[in-house]
């Protein structure tokens, strides 16, 4: 039979990591309803709800970045009410997460580890520049995002690591993000595409820096970074959704499935772009 | 490996020694036989199984008994007052918020936690409050109606 203990400090955590084979849960969103199927739970679990440390967000002064503790949930990001304007992409997902009780339970951090190619919080976070604080035997590791998913259900977490928080950049500077989802149904269905969009603006208005992220529609959310690349400079008034190729979509390999063709979500991943890149010129301009 | 838990639910102090992957509804169900709380399909998808802990709505089939231990459950059974419905209850009713009421405990945990958190709901704001509870009766209208009503009885303290 597994074992379940409750961790309480994150010494102890580390200490069980270091010593045997444990599946870390906290909302345990995606782990529970693989429990009710019939097969017994075979992984030890080692919950960390208790590690009060790691909850809620704040703003870190000498990081000069947002942090999201590991246990912040859907619903602490859905309605914090410090966060700047910017964050909006990634409390947008917050509110499409499952649904309600979801939100609820379901951590973000969690939601990264899952490493699903459509977990909600990648796009905005991959976009924003998000990095991913891990603590392990050795100390505390910083990555970026972006090299902390490495594939389907993938990351570069060791066995005896777990992640502490995520770490969200603020440059300084005025900034609009969006987020949108293509799903048959808005809440309880797994993504066929999904889009996040962030514009920083310098003191002209123009745009200073983007990132546009896709998820679902590859392995691991990409960024397409020739279409950031062209609206870096871009002076307030453009037609911003005019600027995305065909070929941005090259960035891509989405699969066919039962909730899509590829072809479709190439189409449907562009389209959502173009919309967001819209939303958030009006926005920012 | 068989842990020991206390929790209290609808107000009773409870306890019992379960598996670490029971789920809480599964210790609400076989251990504590309140069978008013449902399983519709086991993959959190539905929200028959919704209750409250510690003052917020979860599946209770996406929630482990053992990670409740210490926490304050509230169940369909802990609404009503003897045998007085609560008001959302009672709206459910008036309103015909159901037909076959395989949903309906977790539709009513879920209002009463929206209304708790928002007592002045607008549609828009009980048809997203309601987006983790399926229905394949009603088509939802009644229910949007039940959840009005209900909200109003939780605001003046009366029936729906």
């Amino acid at each position: 039979m597994p074992r379940y203990v409750r961790a309480r400090t994150l010494d102890e955590a580390l200490d069980r990591l270091a010593a045997g084979r444990w599946r870390v849960i906290a909302g345990g969103t995606d782990v529970f309803p693989a429990l009710a199927d019939g097969q017994p739970g075979r992984e030890d679990m080692l919950d960390i709800t208790g590690l009060a440390a790691l909850r809620g967000i704040r703003f870190d002064e000498s990081a000069r970045a947002w942090r999201l503790g590991a246990l912040a949930t859907w619903t602490d990001v859905r309605t914090a009410a410090d966060l700047p304007p910017w964050f909006r992409a990634l409390k947008l997902a917050a509110r499409e997460v499952g649904g309600v009780q979801i939100q609820n339970a379901g951590t973000v951090a969690g939601n990264l580890c899952n490493a699903s190619p459509a977990a909600d919080g990648v796009p905005p976070l991959l976009a924003l520049d998000a990095r991913v604080e891990i603590a392990g035997p050795g100390g505390v590791r910083v990555e970026p995002l972006a090299a902390f998913i490495t594939g389907v259900r993938r990351t570069t977490l060791a066995p005896d690591e777990m992640v502490t928080a995520i770490l969200v950049p603020d440059p300084g500077r005025p900034g609009a993000s969006d987020f949108l989802k293509l799903g048959t149904r808005h809440s309880l269905v797994i993504s066929i595409a999904m889009v996040a969009v962030v514009l920083w603006r310098d003191e002209a208005g123009a745009i200073a820096a983007a990132g546009v992220s896709v998820g679902s529609c590859a392995p691991v959310a990409v960024r397409l970074g020739a279409l950031e690349a062209r609206l870096v400079g871009q002076p307030p008034g453009t037609d911003l959704a005019a600027l995305v190729h065909e070929s941005d979509g090259d960035a891509l390999s989405p699969i066919d499935d039962v909730r899509a063709s590829a072809a479709y979500r190439r189409e449907a991943a562009l389209t959502l772009v173009r919309r967001s890149l819209a939303r958030c010129g009006e926005a920012a301009a | 490996m068989s842990i020991p838990i206390s929790m209290t639910v609808n107000g009773q102090p409870v306890s019992g020694s379960v598996e670490p992957r029971t789920l809480l509804v599964e210790f609400l169900r076989e251990q504590l036989h309140l069978t008013g709380t449902h399983v519709g399909c086991d993959t959190s998808q539905c929200g028959a199984c919704v209750v409250i802990a510690d003052g917020v709505s979860v599946k209770s089939c996406t929630a482990l008994a053992v990670q409740c231990d210490g926490s304050q459950v509230t169940t369909i059974e802990g609404l009503a007052n003897g045998a007085t419905l609560h008001p959302m209850q009672q709206a459910f009713n008036d309103h015909h918020g159901l037909q076959c009421g395989f949903c309906t405990p977790g539709m009513v945990m879920s209002a009463v936690d929206l209304v708790t958190h928002a007592p002045n709901p607008t549609d828009e704001d009980i048809r997203k409050g309601l987006d983790g509870n399926l229905c394949r009766c009603t088509g939802y209208q009644n229910i949007v109606r039940a959840v009005k009503a209900g909200a109003e009885g939780m605001r003046t303290g009366m029936g729906g």
